[in-house]
C-alpha cells in the first residue's frame, strides 16, 4: 500500500523545485562552496545555473536523498516553451479488417486447399456436389480408405466434414471425415442416391429398418469401373490429365 | 454390458469396474468383466481346438478385459471421429495376454496408442 505513495513523492517534490527559480535553489550554494563542485566545474566548462549539475554517478554517496529531484530538473529544463511531440494514432484494426472471422477462415482454407478442389467439391452451387445419401470414398495418406453411406454433411469454413456409415464385420462403423485435413487425400463419390434425400441429417439410417448395410459390393464395382476407365483414357487420348482422385 | 468379441468362450460380459480410473471406459481401457453368457461346448463348432477353448470362461467369472470398441464417438489426433454401433471387449488374462485365439470384427486403431498391439495383430479388420 506504501508504494504508490512513494512512486507520487519524487514528483511533487520536482514540481516544488520547478517552481522555484534558479537562484533559490539550495543546492546551487552547496556545490558552489564544496571543491568537489569547483573540480567538476573545470571538467565542464560551461556552468549555467541548471545545467552544470554533475551527473548522478559523481554525487557524494551521503547525498543519495537528493538525487531523484536532481535528475528531473536535469532532465526538464525550464523551457515553457517546449513542444510536446504527438503521434498519430496506429491504424484501426476494425477498418483494416471488417470481417476478421471470414478473412481467417479463407486464408486458412486457401493454406489447406491451395487448388481449391475441396471447395468446389462442397460449394452447394457445385451440380454435381455430393449430398447426403450418396455413397462416398475417403483415401487417406495414412491408413486405410473408408466408404460409407453419407449421413450428413456439416459445412462450417475450415471445420467442414462428411459423416459417413458403413458395416464391417457386422459391426456400424461410423467416422466424420475433416474435407480439409491434410491426411485426407481424395474423396470421391461411388453411388449417387437414387433419389435425392428429402432430409439433410439420415441420422435414422442408423435404425435397423433403415440401414443401408455394407457398401462393400458398390465401393468394389466403383473401384473395378474406375480402373477400366483409366486404362482406357491412358491408352486412347493421350497427353489429357485425368480429372484427379476426385472422380465425377 | 457389453459384447465379447474374442474365441474365448464368452459372448456377453458385464463391466464391474474400470482400472485406468473410475470413469467411463474408452478404446485400450482394461476393465473387470463378469461372465453373463458363455458359448456351450456344443455350439464352439466344430474343432478339439475351439471347444477347448470355450471351456476356458464360464457363466460368473470374473476376468479382466481390453474394450475394443465403443458406441461413444471418439476424435483422433488428425481430427477424425469414429464410433461403433456397439461396445465390445476382449478378454485377457493376469499378464495381459488375450485369452482366445481369434478376434471375429473390426476393433478400434486406439489399440495401438494404448500398448494393445498383439489384440489389434489377433483381430480381422481395425478402424
Amino acid at each position: 500500500m506504501t508504494s504508490p505513495v512513494c512512486q507520487i513523492r519524487p514528483i511533487t517534490i520536482g514540481n516544488n523545485f520547478l517552481r522555484r527559480k534558479p537562484h533559490q535553489l539550495p543546492h546551487k550554494s552547496f556545490w558552489s562552496s564544496s571543491k568537489a563542485a569547483a573540480a567538476i566545474a573545470n571538467t565542464f566548462p560551461s556552468p549555467s545555473s541548471t545545467d552544470s549539475l554533475p551527473p548522478s554517478s559523481l554525487l557524494p554517496s551521503s547525498d543519495k536523498r537528493l538525487r531523484s529531484p536532481w535528475r528531473i530538473l536535469h532532465d526538464r529544463p525550464n523551457s515553457p516553451s517546449k513542444r510536446i511531440k504527438t503521434y498519430p494514432p496506429p491504424p484501426s484494426s476494425p477498418k483494416l479488417h471488417p470481417f476478421p472471422l471470414a478473412d481467417h477462415t479463407a486464408a486458412h482454407i486457401a493454406e489447406l486447399d491451395p487448388n481449391g478442389t475441396r471447395t468446389r467439391l462442397f460449394d452447394r452451387n457445385n451440380p454435381d456436389v455430393p449430398n447426403p445419401g450418396d455413397i462416398l470414398l475417403a483415401t487417406f495418406k495414412t491408413g486405410d480408405p473408408f466408404a460409407g453411406v453419407c449421413l450428413s454433411i456439416r459445412r462450417q469454413g475450415v471445420d467442414t466434414a462428411i459423416l459417413l456409415r458403413n458395416r464391417l464385420l457386422m459391426t456400424g462403423v461410423e467416422m466424420w471425415v475433416k474435407i480439409y485435413s491434410p491426411n485426407v487425400r481424395g474423396i470421391e463419390v461411388v453411388k449417387r442416391a437414387k433419389k435425392k434425400a428429402r432430409r439433410a441429417r439420415l441420422y435414422y439410417m442408423r435404425k435397423p429398418k433403415h440401414d443401408k448395410g455394407s457398401v462393400e459390393g458398390e465401393v468394389e464395382e466403383y473401384l473395378r469401373r474406375r480402373r477400366l476407365i483409366r486404362s482406357g483414357a491412358a491408352m486412347g487420348v493421350k497427353g489429357e490429365k485425368m480429372t484427379g482422385k476426385r472422380g465425377r | 454390458m457389453l459384447n465379447c468379441i474374442d474365441n474365448s468362450g464368452a459372448t456377453l460380459v458385464e463391466c464391474v469396474a474400470n482400472l485406468r480410473m473410475k470413469r467411463h471406459g474408452k478404446v485400450g481401457d482394461r476393465i473387470i468383466v463378469v461372465v453373463q453368457k458363455s458359448r456351450s461346448m456344443g455350439d464352439s463348432g466344430p474343432g478339439g481346438t475351439s471347444a477347448a477353448a470355450a471351456n476356458k470362461v464360464r457363466r460368473g467369472d470374473i476376468r479382466h478385459a481390453i474394450i475394443v470398441r465403443c458406441a461413444k464417438k471418439v476424435q483422433r489426433k488428425d481430427g477424425m471421429v469414429v464410433r461403433f454401433d456397439d461396445n465390445a471387449c476382449a478378454l485377457i488374462g493376469k499378464n495381459g495376454e488375450p485369452l482366445g485365439t481369434r478376434i471375429n470384427g473390426v476393433v478400434g486403431a486406439e489399440l495401438r496408442a494404448k500398448q494393445q498391439s498383439k489384440i489389434l495383430s489377433l483381430a480381422s479388420m481395425h478402424v
